[in-house]
């Protein structure tokens, strides 16, 4: 049985009608598959029949542990979405609810390389001297969360320094525990560096320095 | 879990219909606000071919878009997703040719006209202006409060309830949002302790029998919240009773606050009339007291705040724009 009703199946084709280039949907599971294993590979499975732009790969967490390695995969279920570039665009747990969209409008970016951030976000990235991982937790019925995302992901494609992760807080408890998450979204900067809510870019680019700063490096 | 939804939150490509604009451009009609006042007032603008934006901000449908299940808005014996609702009305208005930007103002310039809106990005001109931008949650302004918001102090049921499963939380207020609220928490929480300044609840009583029933709910009476504690996350409310003076601590992983909202009118000080909390002023044709500059929805009445009746001051708001710019066209 599809995920995907017939509807949203073909308003996702349109969405996804003028790709800018190939996109590669990287999905990770394993044989004894996890909570949303199954169904975040059926989604990825599903999608990639809707442009002929998209492949899915997918491949098993365990036995393909080096091609999981490759792309600094920790976790499963995940997704990379990966263009011509991989710009550290993830997705750890499935995107479904609100999240089904950050999904797509990672694979349009992606597809396009090209980020859609003001001239002074692009200048402040482009200044980053040191790597940034950003985590974006979130729950699918969180109507805010996929703006935190698409911000993040936005900010991966346009520095080759930002990695970006969507992560499903209901699906990793223990994340949820480790970074005090009881509010979504959250945006977990380099492990010490916090955001609540979905904030405007000015205020990300703040905290991205803050994070840098107090590691001792230069922003 | 397994449902996908297809929203916006980002600047999309305009749909077919759609005048092209330019900077240089000037609407007819310029929505500030992109939940259901705002988007009725976008569909009966675009129906009338009036060249119209709405700034809807991050999210469409305001407070609506966080309501898990709307069961009083007409149509819908079956009740409908909150925002599910906000994006049918989002699609309606795009549909008669509305330009839809997902971004928020931050400027207003009512002295002259055409009147002057800005984003952090551009500027836009309007000859009519409908401000729809709604209400935020009050927050109580008790200590440990601003602590700890975001953890462990919330006013989104729908956003955060997920994170106390198997919790005690607090629910602050005695109205329709807080009864609402407190049942859709039962879902996740093992128990919801309603704190109320007063002995009776204001809710709907449809709300009020579910919630005597419903048997993780109980309620304090009488009392409001003087004190959030905790130390890393919290771990519980200080309450008063007010009739008694009494003191307790209620343990509890968290609260969430539904006392009331607070209109968005930080923007319009100085530009249009406000009432003393803040309301935008309106007669009953929805014109504020700039001439070509109307609202609509809570910003500018808090005394229904249900969203049949938002579209319905949308619908007339736009009604009023549409004759306004007829009779400008006349008098010019």
């Amino acid at each position: 049985m599809s995920l995907l009703s017939k509807e949203i199946a073909e308003q996702v084709k349109q969405e996804l009608a003028d790709l800018a280039g190939p996109v590669r949907l990287v999905m990770f599971t394993q044989e004894f598959e996890c909570e949303y294993c199954a169904e975040t590979r059926q989604l990825v499975e599903e999608v990639a029949t809707l442009s002929g732009q998209l492949t899915a790969e997918v491949y098993n967490f365990v036995t393909d542990k080096e091609k999981a390695e490759e792309l600094g995969i920790d976790k499963i279920p995940a997704i990379a979405v990966i263009g011509a570039e991989d710009h550290g665009v993830r997705f750890y747990g499935i995107p479904s609810g609100y999240e089904f969209t950050s999904l797509l409008y990672a694979v349009r970016t992606v597809a396009a390389g090209k980020p859609e951030l003001s001239a002074e976000g692009m200048q402040a990235l482009a200044e980053l001297s040191e790597p940034v991982h950003m985590q974006v937790f979130i729950t699918p019925t969180c109507p805010y969360c996929s703006s935190a995302v698409a911000l993040a992901h936005q900010m991966a494609v346009a520095s080759p320094m930002v990695r970006a992760d969507m992560v499903e807080a209901m699906e990793f408890p223990h994340l949820a525990v480790k970074y005090q998450v009881m509010g979504v979204p959250r945006t977990v900067i380099n492990e010490t560096v916090h955001i609540e809510g979905a904030a405007p870019e000015p205020m990300v680019l703040e905290k991205l320095r803050e994070a840098l700063e107090s590691a001792g490096a230069q922003a | 879990m397994l449902d996908f939804k297809l929203t916006q939150h980002q600047q999309e490509e305009p749909p077919r219909e759609m005048v092209e604009q330019k900077e240089d451009q000037i609407y007819d009609l310029i929505v500030v606000g992109g939940a259901p006042a705002g988007l009725t007032a976008a569909i009966y603008a675009g129906r009338a071919v009036l060249k119209t934006l709405v700034l809807v901000g991050p999210l469409a449908g305001g407070q609506v878009a966080t309501t898990a299940l709307v069961e009083n808005f007409p149509g819908f014996p079956e009740g409908i997703a909150g925002a599910e609702l906000a994006q049918r009305m989002q699609s309606q208005a795009e549909r008669f040719g509305t330009q839809i930007v997902m971004e928020s103002a931050n400027e207003v310039d009512f002295s002259t006209s055409p009147f002057t809106v800005r984003t952090r990005s551009e500027t836009y001109r309007g000859r009519t202006v409908i401000i729809a931008t709604g209400a935020t949650p009050r927050r109580l302004g008790v200590p440990g409060e601003a602590e700890f918001f975001g953890r462990g102090v919330s006013t989104c049921a729908t956003c955060d309830g997920f994170f106390y499963t198997g919790k005690r939380v607090v629910v602050v207020g005695g109205g329709d949002s807080a009864i609402d609220e407190g049942l859709f928490l039962t879902k996740f929480a093992r128990e919801v302790v309603v704190v109320h300044r007063r002995d009776q609840l204001r809710a709907t009583r449809v709300y009020q029998e579910r919630a005597f029933a419903n048997p993780k709910i109980h309620f304090v009476w009488d009392s409001v919240v003087e004190e959030v504690l905790g130390e890393q996350t919290v771990t519980g409310v200080r309450v008063r009773n007010v009739k008694t003076g009494e003191t307790s601590v209620i343990e509890v992983d968290g609260m969430f606050v539904y006392v009331g909202m607070r209109p968005g009118t930080k923007l319009f000080a100085g530009q249009v009339e406000l009432d003393e909390q803040g309301y935008i002023v309106t007669d009953q044709r929805q014109h504020t007291s700039v001439p070509g500059v109307f609202a609509a929805g809570d910003v500018q009445n808090p005394d229904f705040r249900q969203i049949v009746v938002a579209a319905a001051s949308g619908a007339v708001a736009a009604i009023e724009a549409d004759r306004f710019l007829a009779e400008q066209a006349h008098t010019t």
